[in-house]
């Protein structure tokens, strides 16, 4: 799918702006994947958030806050959308990840969640960062992703009953046959 | 005994060429009616599975249809042809059996008479069975090799095409295979 | 689907630490629910996912925790309500594994000697965890055992197999 070509792009957005203050302080990339083949109705949607510090100091008090399910549209199976991490050390990532499952089928447009973390331990204020945006992508109907992925049991028991007569019955009457007149000839042979 | 029956066989063999070259009308629309059955399968397995659009494909599915029922029947008649001889041999001897004990006490019968019952006998037998078997050895290879081309080797293709040639293709291969 | 998991502290003795003494959490209590995901026919990765509370006896909040699972070190992220924490990673459908995973959850100081003793290529083993977890991952479903065409082209070719043997033996 295309997440990886987004997330790519996207992940450019993520680069604080203040490129004028001193380096001495953390910055972090944030991604927003959805780890999802197709994304179906009623079935899980794993939302993998990555923090990624590429500052050379620790980010404190990172929050992540994602808005962009809402519970009309999103049954949270697992995970919250809110969570802080209380340290993310320079070069490293830390991620976080949710379960959620769409009620409806349709486009849904995967805006991104919002990262909030002190640039340095005693940072008077927070800095603001926004993760990638997956995207728009198709929620598919149950029924239609059913239709395409069963493995249409149902289908093939009623071919194999279209099929069994066409060979079951020329079988049948030529091993009759063939049996009867075997037999014949082995009887003969013993008397 | 043993020289007589050979001089037999290749007179026999003569009559059931003859015999089998001329397909009766009676196997003929069985064999035209079972292609066409058997034919006609697979338009399932490509509307149910393979999702394929049922109206815009309409034409080829008639098309297809039609070809691949030509194709079976002659692949019925060739093998129907080449197995008849082979069975006809190996049940001569049942046959005689059979019909000699049927004919028994029939002293009045002449010599001639029964041999030409049996011959007649044998023929039957052998394209009872040449039939039966043909029948259901072509059908057996055509659904195997649909279902396996279609699935496996053609399954990159779009439906339609993948219906066309895995079902032309392999009537086709089958028509020809008969005639070795 | 949703497994609670109620697993009780291993750690009975805590040594503690003169400085933090405060920060330590005593007869650490821990109620957990997990999920992961198991049908990955829409998947790409198995996602692992356990929420927990913590529950100090002395009543300690808001600690740092960290967790080792397989090898792998990961903070905790604590959520909205208090002493809420989750712990998540993803893995590759065919690299995870089903199976019982085992979560070692570290504090602070606990989580510091164990990337010690790792830096210095020992096993973790030696730092005894706050408490462990067991998520259990019953086998993600990656479709129908033996899927129908594949079986129906056996069953064809099995038949077709016989018939081409029953004709060889006729002509032979």
């Amino acid at each position: 799918m295309k997440w990886h070509i987004l997330l790519a792009a996207f992940a450019m957005l993520c680069i604080a702006a203040y490129a004028e203050e001193e380096e001495k302080a953390a910055r972090l990339l944030v991604s927003k994947q959805i780890l999802n083949k197709y994304l179906v109705e009623n079935m899980d949607i794993v939302i993998k958030y990555t923090i990624y510090n590429t500052g050379n100091v620790a980010a404190s008090e990172v929050e992540i806050t994602d808005n962009s399910f809402h519970p009309d549209h999103f049954t949270h199976v697992s995970g919250e959308l809110n969570a802080r991490i209380d340290n993310v050390p320079p070069y490293t990532n830390v991620s976080h990840t949710v379960v959620v499952r769409p009620r409806k089928s349709g486009y849904f447009n995967f805006t991104s969640a919002e990262v909030l973390y002190r640039r340095f331990q005693e940072a008077p204020r927070l800095q603001v960062a926004v993760s990638s945006e997956p995207g728009e992508g198709l929620i598919v109907a149950y029924r239609d992703y059913d239709k395409q992925f069963s493995s249409h049991v149902v289908d093939w028991a009623a071919f194999a009953v279209m099929t069994l007569p066409s060979l079951l019955i020329p079988f049948a009457l030529w091993y009759s046959s063939k049996c009867k007149y075997e037999k014949l000839l082995k009887n003969t042979k013993k008397h | 005994m043993s020289g007589k029956s050979k001089a037999f066989t290749k007179e026999e063999e003569l009559l059931l060429q003859d015999f089998s070259r001329n397909v009766s009308t009676k196997s003929s629309a069985l064999f035209y009616g079972n292609a066409f059955i058997v034919s006609a399968i697979p338009i399932w397995l490509f509307w149910r599975i393979h999702l394929i659009d049922l109206y815009s494909n309409l034409i080829s599915f008639v098309l297809v249809t039609l070809a691949s029922t030509y194709a079976l029947a002659l692949a019925y008649k060739n093998t129907k042809f080449i197995l008849k001889h082979k069975i006809a041999v190996k049940r001569e001897d049942a046959v005689t059996k059979e019909i000699s004990r049927k004919l028994a006490e029939d002293k009045k019968m002449s010599k001639k008479e029964k041999d030409e019952r049996i011959l007649w006998k044998k023929n039957e037998v052998a394209d009872y069975e040449a039939t039966t078997f043909s029948i259901f050895y072509n059908n057996a290879l055509f659904l195997a090799f649909v279902i396996v081309s279609s699935f496996y080797i053609l399954k990159t293709f779009t439906p339609a095409v993948n219906y066309i040639l895995s079902v032309g293709v392999t009537s086709a291969v089958l028509a020809l295979l008969s005639f070795i | 689907m949703n497994k609670i998991f109620f697993s009780y502290a291993l750690a009975s003795v805590i040594i503690s630490v003169a400085f933090a003494t405060d920060k330590v959490c005593l007869k650490p209590e821990i109620v957990a629910s997990s999920y992961v995901t198991e049908d990955a026919t829409v998947l790409t990765n198995v996602a692992f996912t356990m929420q927990f509370v913590l529950k100090c006896s002395n009543g300690v909040k808001g600690i740092s925790l960290y967790a080792e699972v397989e090898g792998k070190l990961l903070p905790a992220a604590r959520l909205s309500a208090d002493n809420k924490y989750q712990i998540s990673w993803t893995e590759d459908i065919k690299k995870a594994r089903s199976g019982d995973y085992y979560i070692k959850l570290y504090d602070e100081d606990k989580y510091n000697a164990v990337r010690k003793a790792i830096r210095n290529g020992e096993s973790s083993d030696s730092v005894s965890p706050l408490a462990v977890v067991v998520l259990n991952n019953p086998g993600v479903y990656l479709g129908p055992w033996v899927n129908s065409e594949f079986l129906a082209a056996f069953l064809a070719s099995f038949v077709s197999y016989s018939a081409f043997s029953a004709k060889y033996k006729l002509l032979a």
